[in-house]
């Protein structure tokens, strides 16, 4: 992580990192309390905006890099971890944070994030979850609970959902973790672990949709909040995967977190193994070696 | 009866396990090395181990420019297997025909031949030989390359050292075996009197050559351009790509990615190219489909990366082991919007080397996708070409100066298009940026004026595109009764086709042009102005090429003819003479109807 030396801490506050441009989301949208506590995240981290991406696909939350002072790459629907492996890869060296919504990365995106996960690519992936595809105007997600009428679903949805942060531990992310955009408090303390972590770390951020969920989103949510239980081992992937799926409840947290070597470092060990066989600076050197007969 | 020649083709046919490719890798690897010119092809089925396997190997003394219109030497284990290619393969009138002597002599109908009393029929114990000498069927190959090494009269230390490099690396009796295989081989050729002598190579040694294939070529291309960062999906015919740089960027400090599938894979790059470092991806047609998505939102962001297509039959999953050149309407057109985007093709395993340094020269500079073309026919061929001609300039990206930064913008608008991008590090040079179209800053936008400022400014640097890098190769005299216009993998045979016909005091000239979209129109129309009649070759069923300059270009009314037929089978020398004297002699027609 590029983060500034002890002499210049504080340096960033969280101001810094925001941009002059203003979020196009409707009033009352989960994702600015989502955008805030990113704002603290990245400032309690002291992030170089200048050696931060910020990735994403499309969608309302996808919008979010153009709402963060560092660098940005709005991309295309579904593909912001495709984005996100190729900044990382190319350049270990810096911060990359994607992000985006349900649709975005469990739709359309969902190959890229089994992938991504599995590798352990080392990024922090934030999923602002709405339950519906907001920018199209309300249709069903793969987020959508069953039974729920949407403009897609005219007669209810007749299709289960998935819980992402399930999906998330089952492909190998070794930080998961579900946060909830009105509780600010936690969630600035996920994100910064989140982006912290060495390796896959997915959060999933509850993020009502007050346009196509209805207004009282905010209280349902805060109603079903609920946090791990003290003893919780966080190494235990069973004990993981018990706090999701839930009904009732919304367990925010930490919910799993190992640690296990990541992409960048994996990368590393081959050119190690591949400097051993000799390094090739130049073209000529290449043919030296690959056509030893000339 | 010993008869020597300058220019020999072998061709070899067999099942699966024959070890078909293995011997045609020996044998061009050890005419390579006798500073002979050498182009090998191969050619199967869509099986992944069993099934009809092929290899040709074209050897001559003096520089050739495709694969050979006629086999000379013909080898054949199993006639069964022959048979699948029925249609692919000519024989010469005069071949020698070496086949298995367990199996009938077919007549010379099956081999395409009107009559038989030309060709040399030559009975070989292909199996016989094999286990007598190794104890297994499997070195029928070896066996060959002794039999091939009497009959070319190549040394026989050439050839045991291609042996050696190829097995030495294996237990010791390997080598051993295969070693007894090889001089069974030889002594059996040998003890035919001559008969099996009848093709031999008169040339002088030389120094040995480089023997590379065209997607080695791309890979090599590739790092010579600085490229560190390679992200892929493995597809025929292009997966020679990916394998060579998994092992050698690592060894030049960069990193290779084997992506989930293609859509990851130019995502990838477009993130690696963002991220500063030089960036590609190697694909094709179907993967390409896949990528179109994106190529549109490198177009949008202005985005420099490479992507290689080696084509295959098309559409759908085709004819994967075959070439053709029916991707160009998709490279040139495909995507939705106005995305500007560079196309070039690679005519031959050298040019795919430069080719490829010149696409990341021309994407680097002006912050372009740009699409390298190649295909199954030279992208998997391995030709001897001399490792002094791998050295190009090369180019790389505009950034800003410290003024420029003061107060940084993306996408300002520029007299050439190009704006100088920030690489992420640098303090003020923080930007955000969209496949939504988007001002000078980045932040999107959905005005109309903005939108089409923003497509003028990517679609001017296509004029400065073109005026720096209006690649094309030319043929022949400057005026000529017959101009002859291909690109891509067609250039060796209409290279040989136009130097055959001006030998006989024909008329005719060609024209290659290396980057097809811009297109060189000045340098094409140039060329026009001194040619007769023009013949359009390609191997598109619908034309496409032809198509497509109808779309830019004014062709000559009445003067105008296509020579197109499907891929499937690697275009020949002969085809297009054919071409050439009947747009000599005929009107032109209506030259396509779909």
């Amino acid at each position: 992580m590029s983060t500034s030396t002890v002499a210049e801490l504080s340096t960033f506050q969280p101001s810094d990192y925001k941009s002059d441009l203003k979020p196009v989301w409707c009033a009352g949208c989960g994702d600015f309390g989502a955008l805030a506590s990113l704002h603290r995240a990245m400032a309690k981290l002291q992030l170089e905006p200048w050696n931060t991406v910020v990735v994403s696909g499309i969608g309302c939350s996808s919008r979010l890099p153009g709402y963060v002072e560092t660098f940005g790459f709005n991309g295309v629907h579904g593909r912001a971890l495709t984005l996100a492996s190729g900044v990382k890869l190319a350049r270990p060296e810096l911060n990359v944070i994607a992000v985006g919504g349900d649709g975005d990365g469990i739709a359309i995106g969902g190959n890229h994030f089994l992938h991504a996960a599995r590798r352990n690519l080392d990024i922090a992936y934030l999923m602002m979850d709405n339950e519906i595809y907001g920018l199209t105007k309300g249709q069903a997600a793969p987020t959508t609970p069953a039974g729920d009428k949407t403009k897609s679903t005219y007669w209810g949805n007749p299709e289960p959902s998935v819980d992402p942060c399930e999906l998330a531990i089952s492909f190998g992310a070794t930080w998961v973790g579900r946060g909830f955009s009105g509780d600010p408090k936690t969630l600035v303390e996920l994100m910064s672990r989140a982006i912290a972590h060495r390796g896959f770390a997915f959060l999933n951020v509850m993020s009502p949709c007050v346009t196509w969920r209805g207004d009282d989103q905010f209280k349902l949510l805060k109603a079903k909040l609920a946090f791990l239980p003290p003893d919780h081992d966080v190494t235990d992937r069973a004990a993981a995967l018990r706090h999701t799926r839930e009904k009732d409840v919304m367990t925010t947290g930490v919910l799993y977190e190992v640690r296990q070597p990541s992409l960048v470092e994996r990368m590393e060990e081959v050119r190690n193994k591949a400097r051993e066989v000799g390094e090739v600076a130049s073209t000529a050197e290449i043919l030296a070696a690959f056509a030893p007969a000339l | 009866m010993t008869m020597t020649t300058r220019d020999v083709t072998i061709a070899v046919f067999g099942s699966g396990g024959d070890g078909v490719v293995t011997l045609g890798d020996l044998l061009a690897q050890a005419a390579a090395r006798e500073g002979l010119h050498v182009i090998k092809t191969e050619a199967y089925g869509p099986q992944i181990r069993g099934g009809e396997s092929s290899c040709a190997v074209r050897v001559a003394a003096e520089k050739i420019f495709s694969p050979g219109d006629a086999v000379d030497v013909l080898v054949v284990f199993r006639w069964a297997d022959f048979d699948r290619f029925r249609g692919e393969i000519s024989v010469a009138p005069d071949a020698l025909v070496l086949y298995e002597s367990n199996e009938e002599r077919p007549g010379a109908v099956r081999l395409g031949l009107a009559g038989d009393e030309n060709l040399s029929w030559i009975p070989v114990p292909f199996d016989e030989l094999s286990r007598a000498s190794s104890g297994a069927p499997g070195s029928k190959n070896v066996v060959t390359l002794g039999i091939l090494g009497e009959l070319l009269g190549l040394p026989s230390e050439t050839l045991k050292r291609a042996l050696a490099r190829r097995f030495g690396r294996k237990k010791a009796s390997v080598l051993v075996a295969n070693e007894h295989a090889f001089d069974a081989g030889l002594e059996f050729a040998a003890s035919r009197n001559g008969a099996l002598a009848a093709k031999r190579l008169e040339y002088a040694p030389a120094p040995p050559r480089l023997l590379l294939s065209g997607n080695e070529a791309v890979a090599i291309g590739a790092l010579h351009a600085g490229c560190r960062f390679f992200a892929g999906y493995p597809i025929t015919p292009s997966s020679e790509i990916l394998h060579f740089l998994a092992e050698w960027m690592p060894r030049a400090g960069g990193t290779v990615l084997q992506t989930e599938d293609e859509l990851a894979a130019i995502g990838a790059v477009i993130g690696g190219s963002f991220a500063g470092v030089k960036s590609m991806t190697a694909t094709s047609g179907p993967g390409l489909s896949l990528m179109t998505e994106m190529l549109g939102l490198a177009s949008m962001a202005e985005v420099p990366i490479v992507i290689v297509d080696v084509q295959r039959g098309g559409p759908s999953t085709g004819n994967p082991t075959k070439s053709e050149q029916s991707d160009l309407l998709q490279c040139l057109f495909g995507t939705h919007g106005d995305a500007p985007r560079v196309v070039l093709a690679g005519s031959d395993v050298e040019d795919c080397f430069h080719a490829t340094v010149e696409a990341f020269n021309i994407a680097e500079e002006f912050q372009v996708p740009v699409l390298l073309l190649s295909d199954q026919a030279v992208g998997q061929r391995k030709e001897t070409i001399s490792a002094e001609a791998l050295v190009h300039a090369v180019r790389d990206r505009i950034t800003p100066t410290a003024k420029e930064l003061e107060k940084y913008e993306r996408y300002r608008d520029t007299p050439n298009g190009v704006s100088p991008m920030s690489i992420p590090g640098t303090k003020k040079g923080m930007y955000q940026t969209n496949g939504l179209e988007h001002d000078a800053e980045g932040r999107p936008s959905s005005n109309y004026l903005t939108h089409e400022t923003m497509n003028a400014k990517r679609y001017r640097k296509m004029w400065p595109i073109r005026d720096r890098y209006h690649g094309f190769s030319r043929f022949g005299p400057p005026r000529a009764d017959v101009g002859v216009l291909c690109w891509g993998s067609s250039k060796g045979p209409v290279q040989e086709a136009v130097a055959a016909a001006n030998a006989r005091g024909g008329n005719v000239a060609a024209f290659v042009p290396q980057m097809l979209y811009p297109f060189p129109k000045r340098d094409f129309e140039e060329f026009l102005s001194g040619v007769g009649d023009l013949l359009i070759v390609e191997l598109s069923y619908t034309a496409q090429f032809y198509k497509y300059l109808r779309t830019f270009l004014d062709l000559p009314a009445g003067r105008t003819h296509v020579l197109k037929r499907s891929g499937g089978k690697d275009l020949t020398a002969a085809e297009v003479a054919v071409g050439i004297e009947r747009a000599r002699a005929l009107p032109a027609r209506e030259a396509v109807a779909v």
